[in-house]
């Protein structure tokens, strides 16, 4: 245990870049409301909220990710939050008798393998893993696809539809509400975002002022009229795999094309084309994925999770950065980005900007494990929080006579 | 046949992840699967070519087997002679 325990934690790592995208983009396109945010507060509210604790190797919170040493001297993160991904453990591990509820039983079925073999068959089968010594296989960044011009007028307000979960996705309609943007929250009957659930006060400080409509995807008719919404929309933000758009109905590429002016945001793990779009990726297996964990080994020589789902926050003020200069290009395209390549391009930003200061912050998070998060100001909720569904009526009027 | 194995479909560009298994022969489009393709393809059998949906997952009815498709194809699943059906999964957000 420290010795030093603080009231408040180390500082966040990556904070400082992030309020430099925030600066810039307040800068770049007259945004006081963003302007008035900074790095630190949008990447540990959520830690500095609930009371996180720094944990090194299991992810802080809920603890559902952890990091676990290979045969070959690697580290495998496995986040296990779903009990459909435990059923997969036998899958990864080769083992038919594997019993995940037996004390010790995951981490000595992961020093059986080598890492790179675990990350390869735990993506195919669909869990989220990642490799402390992988290299992003995608551009952080990506221009998927392009479409026609369209003309805006200065004065109106641009319409934003966000169906992503979570926190990376809806940081980014969060930050285009801070830039006076109409957002409509999108969520399924069948699949509501959890974390309003989960995380109540998070959730609030995310996806206040956005409207919020609940569509069924079942329905033929309710999906239709929710891709007549996204017609009519600037900027769709989404984070499915391309599977799971196709099962909603939704083609983005086709409607990039077709919608002048259409900005399409494609959240992913780890790349939103080829193979690596299947891959799934959250918060803390792409802070590994992006060399973050492992940055910090070679400062302390221990490994562990560094902030709290770190790849969330950066991403999201990414997304709306890209989104932004999508928009006054005026043209529609699709981007794609990718959480552990976004993590692994603000590590090299920073490194090349202030070295020392990083290192010495990656140090200080290292050696500071049973410290609290650091504490951020608590932001007050400014827009209203709407109801699931309460919205429906007004932004999808055809449903409303039946 | 160890779960965690990656069949190859004889018939078609079908493969899959043993989830679980027993004893019995796993095919794809009629055709026996293996880990490796043979070098020449088998034909389609039109009994099982309703094809295969990438990130399903394929199961038998005593649910002694499961398979989860990670390359789609034109064939589909069947264990001895017997259809697998798909098994109702959640779609899932791809990050975070």
């Amino acid at each position: 245990m420290p010795t030093d325990i603080q009231p408040s934690g180390p500082a966040l790592p990556l904070a400082r870049w992030a309020g430099r995208q925030l600066r810039a983009m307040a800068h770049d396109y007259g945004l006081p409301a963003i302007a008035a945010l900074d790095g630190a507060t949008l990447m540990g509210e959520r830690g500095s909220n609930n009371g996180y604790t720094i944990s090194g190797r299991t992810s802080a919170g809920l603890g559902g990710s952890r990091l676990l040493p290979t045969r070959d001297g690697g580290w495998f993160a496995l986040t296990l939050i779903r009990d459909i991904d435990r059923e997969l453990l036998p899958a990864l591990f080769c083992d038919a008798g594997f019993d995940h509820t037996a004390e010790g039983a995951i981490d000595a079925a992961v020093v059986r393998f080598d890492c790179a073999e675990l990350v390869e068959r735990g993506r195919a089968l669909g869990l989220p893993v990642a490799s402390a010594d992988e290299f992003p296989a995608s551009p952080p960044v990506e221009v998927m696809v392009q479409g026609e011009h369209r003309q805006r007028v200065g004065g109106d307000r641009r319409l934003v539809i966000d169906l992503s979960a979570i926190w990376a996705g809806p940081l980014a309609g969060h930050l285009f509400w801070q830039a006076d943007m109409e957002v409509v929250k999108v969520e399924s009957r069948t699949r509501p975002d959890l974390i309003r659930r989960d995380d109540p006060a998070t959730f609030d400080l995310i996806n206040q002022g956005k409207a919020n409509i609940l569509v069924d995807f079942a329905s033929e008719q309710e999906k239709a009229a929710l891709i007549a919404l996204i017609r009519r929309a600037d900027v769709v933000i989404e984070s499915s795999r391309p599977r799971a758009l196709r099962h909603l109905g939704i083609d983005a590429d086709a409607l990039v094309r077709e919608v002048p002016g259409l900005v399409w945001l494609s959240v992913t793990g780890h790349g939103a084309s080829e193979e690596p779009a299947n891959w799934v990726g959250i918060g803390n297996d792409c802070g590994v994925a992006g060399g973050l964990s492992r940055a910090m080994a070679e400062l302390t020589g221990e490994i562990g999770y560094v902030g709290d789902a770190i790849a969330d926050p950066l991403t999201g003020i990414v997304a709306a950065r890209e989104g932004l200069a999508a928009l006054r290009s005026g043209k529609a395209q699709r981007i794609g980005l990718s959480m552990s390549a976004i993590v692994a391009m603000a590590l090299a930003e920073e490194q090349a900007h202030d070295r020392a200061a990083l290192d010495a912050e990656l140090r200080a998070w290292g050696t500071s494990v049973g410290a609290p998060f650091p504490n951020v100001p608590r932001r007050a909720i400014q827009g209203e929080v709407r109801a699931t569904g309460a919205d429906t009526a007004r932004y999808l009027p055809e449903l409303a006579q039946c | 046949m160890k779960p965690g194995t990656r069949l190859k479909s004889a018939a078609c560009d079908t493969e899959v992840m043993v989830i679980r298994c027993a004893d019995g022969q796993i095919e794809c489009g009629g055709a026996p699967m293996g880990e490796a393709k043979p070098a020449e393809a088998a034909p389609l059998s039109s009994d099982f070519s309703a094809g295969t949906l990438m990130g399903k997952r394929y199961v038998d009815a005593d649910g002694k087997y499961e398979l989860l498709c990670v390359k789609p194809g034109k064939g589909s699943l069947s264990v001895d002679g017997v259809a697998l059906v798909v098994k109702d999964a959640k779609p899932l957000p791809a990050s975070d």
